[in-house]
């Protein structure tokens, strides 16, 4: 074992991980109020559990592992995974449904692994597949309260409680609401010829309060992702380059006017769950590569997965897959974009001058 | 104001560094207080990784200000002087100045407050002594490198010269919070400072000499642009950034290129001295005295009045920490060198010796208790400030793994030590603990890694030998066999081949031309 001397430095920088984890919650908070204004409760009453259950969880892994439950808990880590988790399953899920993603979460894609900072993949996204591969139906419906009032009446929020808990349904309540597919999945399905109408009314076919609710929604986190750019919580290589290997890649399959690539830089960008994956959830540190060219290359890698998952694979939750590529591929990316250590990439003439053996 | 001075720009920039707050204004307030005599002064003799000088006093002799007490004999060590008159009372091992160091060699001296000196010769023409000459000065004044290291100055300037010099560069950059000593020394003594740098160039025969600082450090640059104003030695201004002083950076600062892993200044034919180093080259050649002192700051929010003393090498820490008016604390320690870089003192009764530039008394408001380590989350913050260019994060997980194979290929050997990770860490990891725990661990590993390699190349051989024997044995063996499976001894065939053999012999020698006196010989 090491023996540990205490030594320089004896000054500290302040910040630490839990304030970047509250950082991160903060951010994340613009897209999920306006998520909630335009389809209700869901969404935030997703967060509430899935946030008691992840610290539920945690504490339990966290005892098992015969580790510090306090210390676990305060580094605030399980929060942003429950948030990014909340966001990723459809709002109005039942309670086991979020309960057996955050249960894969925490136990195994995190805590199987050896906890915070040893697990290769991100917990929220693992949870989320590890559902969507479980539960295909209830994964793919999204819970809207119907009815011809608010989103965010009173009785829209006992509609969501019912759709959460099955058990509170009374007699003669209509437990279904309105269910929808995510945007992509409606465009991924509809014919191309649909799309120049998507591009000049910005996705018409999802405005269920008169409003372009989720570009809004996408529009929050992206002001969120720049509040952590701004804060320095995320490195912008990351965001960057997935958004720019997009937007790259719609264009070139314009100008190539290619017949099987569909969509727009605008769809691609603000449909679906681009923005939050690209600033949330690939810049997760402890599954994203580090040196500065890997973040490139990583960053480049999930923008390309994701679009050629979108675009031949029909897949809507394309993000989730090509960041857990990501993940798996960000140690091999660490290894091949090691940078040099000062001193290494010197002329030959000065190496061999040097005592180096 | 007069003309300026020439300046350098910085050829280039290193890798990452911090921004630290330089927590130096109240101390340079004050001027250097002249050196403040203890009851008592401990002597180290060992110099950093050197070896101790051969004692020449005894217990109870009386000696003066400035004489010899210890001679340099080996390549590695430094000479000692008396800091001031009084009587040697002990010789033998002390505690010393950093933490976890076993004792040193020191020498006890009991000041008599007479403070009587010998008679020392000024060289009024210092400049034009030939620079063999010089660096005999120097190193007969116990010199040796002042910013740290405390490398024996004189034997920095043969390797230089055995290579060939092309810049040397005096380091006033004094990059690490609270240190102000070599500020302060600039602001009082820029003129002496630069006639020191003159003679270090020209005992080093360096074609370009350059004095280092950063360029917040207002109190020493008036001074230092007019005593460098008549010189033509060049003046860099380098960005506040730590650590812009480490010998590395400053080097690429200046050069633009890196130096390469594992290999030293003189190697790219560039030498670097400290300031202090060079104020105390001039004392020794142009005004012959030897190096008993030095400037160090003494600071910390517990201290009343913290300021710049001209301590006497050996002066005790507590003394020095009486005359600033300690506020006792009860979580209280004390830091020698800088924030960043300093070592922790075990107790307060260590004597300093000739590196040490900085000493800090702590306190929780300045320096708040290490936070619980978190694990880490692989943010690579680290990487981002690391001047080696190392990814930390990486080294880390080798170090923690105890993969030592690994943590050579990840460089840890080209670790500075310079603590800007763990500065900017936001899980609280103690990465330099973490990298020195590693690097003397791979030294272990290295060095059993040789040994076992020694022993398997004896081990194989050991075997080849055995197997060896054990053919000769079989061969032996047989050959045994043949003889005794051969027709049985019979006197008359040995007789008849004992003659042939004589024969044989005998025509052979006749044939040399040997005369055969000696066949008595032959026959007995």
């Amino acid at each position: 074992m090491l023996e540990l001397a205490a030594s320089s430095p004896h000054l500290r920088t302040a910040r630490r991980s839990e304030s970047m984890m509250i950082l991160l919650i903060i951010a994340l908070l613009p897209g999920m109020l306006i998520s909630s204004w335009f389809f209700g409760y869901g969404l935030l009453l997703n967060a509430l559990c899935a946030l008691l259950l992840s610290s539920l969880f945690e504490a339990m892994a966290v005892a098992m592992r015969g580790a510090s439950v306090q210390a676990a808990l305060g580094d605030r880590s399980v929060l942003v995974t429950a948030l990014l988790f909340a966001i990723a399953v459809p709002p109005g899920s039942p309670w086991w449904l979020l309960a057996s993603g955050l249960l894969f979460a925490v136990f195994i894609a995190k805590h199987a692994f050896g906890g915070l900072g040893q697990n290769p993949f991100n917990p929220a996204m693992s949870g989320f597949l590890f559902l969507l591969l479980a539960f295909p139906s209830q994964m793919s419906a999204w819970h809207i309260p119907a009815g011809g009032g608010s989103v965010l009446s009173l009785d829209a929020l006992q509609q969501s409680l019912v759709a959460m808990f099955p058990g509170l349904a009374t007699d003669g309540f209509v437990r279904d609401g309105m269910a929808m597919a995510t945007p992509l999945m409606e465009h991924g399905a509809a014919a191309p010829a649909a799309l120049p109408l998507a591009w000049s009314e910005g996705l018409p076919m999802w405005q269920p309060a008169g409003a372009t609710g989720w570009e809004l929604a996408n529009l929050g986190y992206l002001a969120g992702g720049l509040l952590l750019l701004l804060w320095r919580v995320i490195d912008w290589r990351i965001p960057l380059t997935i958004l720019l290997t997009m937007s790259g890649l719609v264009l070139l399959g314009d100008a190539l006017h290619s017949e099987s690539i569909r969509g727009s830089v605008y769809t691609q960008l603000l449909g679906g769950a681009t923005l939050i994956a690209a600033f949330f959830v690939a810049t997760d540190p402890e599954t994203s590569a580090t040196s500065r060219r890997a973040r490139l290359a990583y960053g480049a890698l999930i923008g390309t997965t994701a679009f050629v998952i979108r675009e031949w694979a029909y897949y809507p939750d394309a993000m989730a897959i090509a960041v857990l590529f990501g993940n798996f591929s960000a140690p091999l990316l660490d290894e091949a974009f090691r940078p040099s250590i000062f001193g290494d990439n010197v002329g030959a003439g000065d190496r061999n001058r040097g005592t180096r053996a | 104001m007069s003309e300026l001075p020439k300046t350098r720009h910085s050829a280039a920039s290193f890798h990452g560094g911090i921004y630290l707050p330089p927590r130096k204004g109240k101390v340079l307030r004050h001027r250097i207080m002249p050196q403040p005599l203890p009851p008592s002064l401990t002597i180290p003799l060992q110099q950093g990784q050197g070896t101790p000088p051969t004692v020449v006093v005894e217990v109870g002799t009386r000696v003066l200000k400035y004489q010899l007490l210890a001679q340099a004999t080996e390549e590695n060590s430094v000479c000692a002087h008396a800091p001031t008159s009084g009587v040697v009372a002990a010789i033998g091992d002390c505690p010393v100045a950093e933490h976890g160091h076993p004792p040193r060699p020191c020498i006890q001296l009991r000041v008599d407050h007479q403070d009587e000196a010998l008679e020392l010769t000024a060289n009024s023409d210092y400049l034009n002594l030939d620079d063999h000459e010089m660096r005999r000065l120097i190193e007969s004044a116990g010199i040796c490198g002042m910013g740290g290291a405390g490398f024996p100055s004189a034997q920095k300037l043969k390797a230089g010269l055995a290579q060939g010099v092309s810049l040397l560069i005096i380091n006033a950059a004094e990059c690490d919070p609270y240190i102000c000593a070599d500020e302060a020394l600039l602001r009082e003594h820029a003129r002496e400072v630069v006639q020191g740098a003159e003679i270090l160039r020209r005992a080093s025969r360096a074609t370009d000499c350059v004095i280092a600082i950063e360029k917040n450090k207002s109190a020493a640059l008036q001074p230092l642009c007019e005593a460098l104003s008549s010189s033509d030695i060049e003046l860099a201004l380098l960005e506040p950034r730590y650590p812009s002083g480490g010998e590395r950076q400053l080097i690429q600062a200046l050069n633009g290129r890196e130096l390469a892993r594992g290999s030293y200044p003189h190697d790219q034919g560039v030498l670097v001295f400290n300031v202090a180093t060079a104020h105390a080259s001039y004392k020794a050649v142009a005004l012959g005295i030897p190096c008993v002192s030095r400037v160090c700051t003494l600071t910390g929010a517990p201290l009343i009045t913290p300021k710049n003393f001209d301590v006497l090498i050996g002066t005790p820490v507590s003394f020095l920490l009486n005359l600033c008016g300690l506020e006792p604390l009860p979580t209280q320690e004390f830091i020698v060198g800088g924030a960043m870089m300093g070592r922790l003192l075990s107790d307060t009764s260590v004597a300093l010796d000739k590196t040490s530039n900085c000493l800090i008394a702590t306190s929780d408001e300045e320096f708040a208790l290490p936070d619980s380590e978190l694990p880490c989350i692989r943010c690579g913050r680290c990487a981002e400030v690391c001047p080696a260019k190392l990814q930390p994060q990486q080294l880390y997980g080798a170090v923690r793994a105890e993969r030592m194979d690994l943590t050579s290929e990840f460089g840890l050997d080209a670790c500075i030590e310079c603590g800007a990770c763990a500065y900017v860490c936001p899980s609280s990891i103690p990465l330099v603990q973490y990298f020195r725990a590693g690097k003397s661990a791979s030294r272990s590993w290295q060095r059993q890694r040789n040994s076992a390699q020694r022993w398997q190349v004896r081990f194989t051989s050991h075997r080849r030998r055995l197997q060896l024997q054990r053919r000769a044995r079989a061969a032996n063996k047989a050959a045994k066999q043949r003889v005794d499976s051969a027709p049985p001894f019979s006197r008359a065939q040995a007789r008849e081949e004992i003659a042939a053999a004589v024969a044989r012999v005998k025509a052979r020698r006749e044939q040399l031309g040997v005369s055969t006196d000696d066949d008595a010989e032959e026959r007995s």
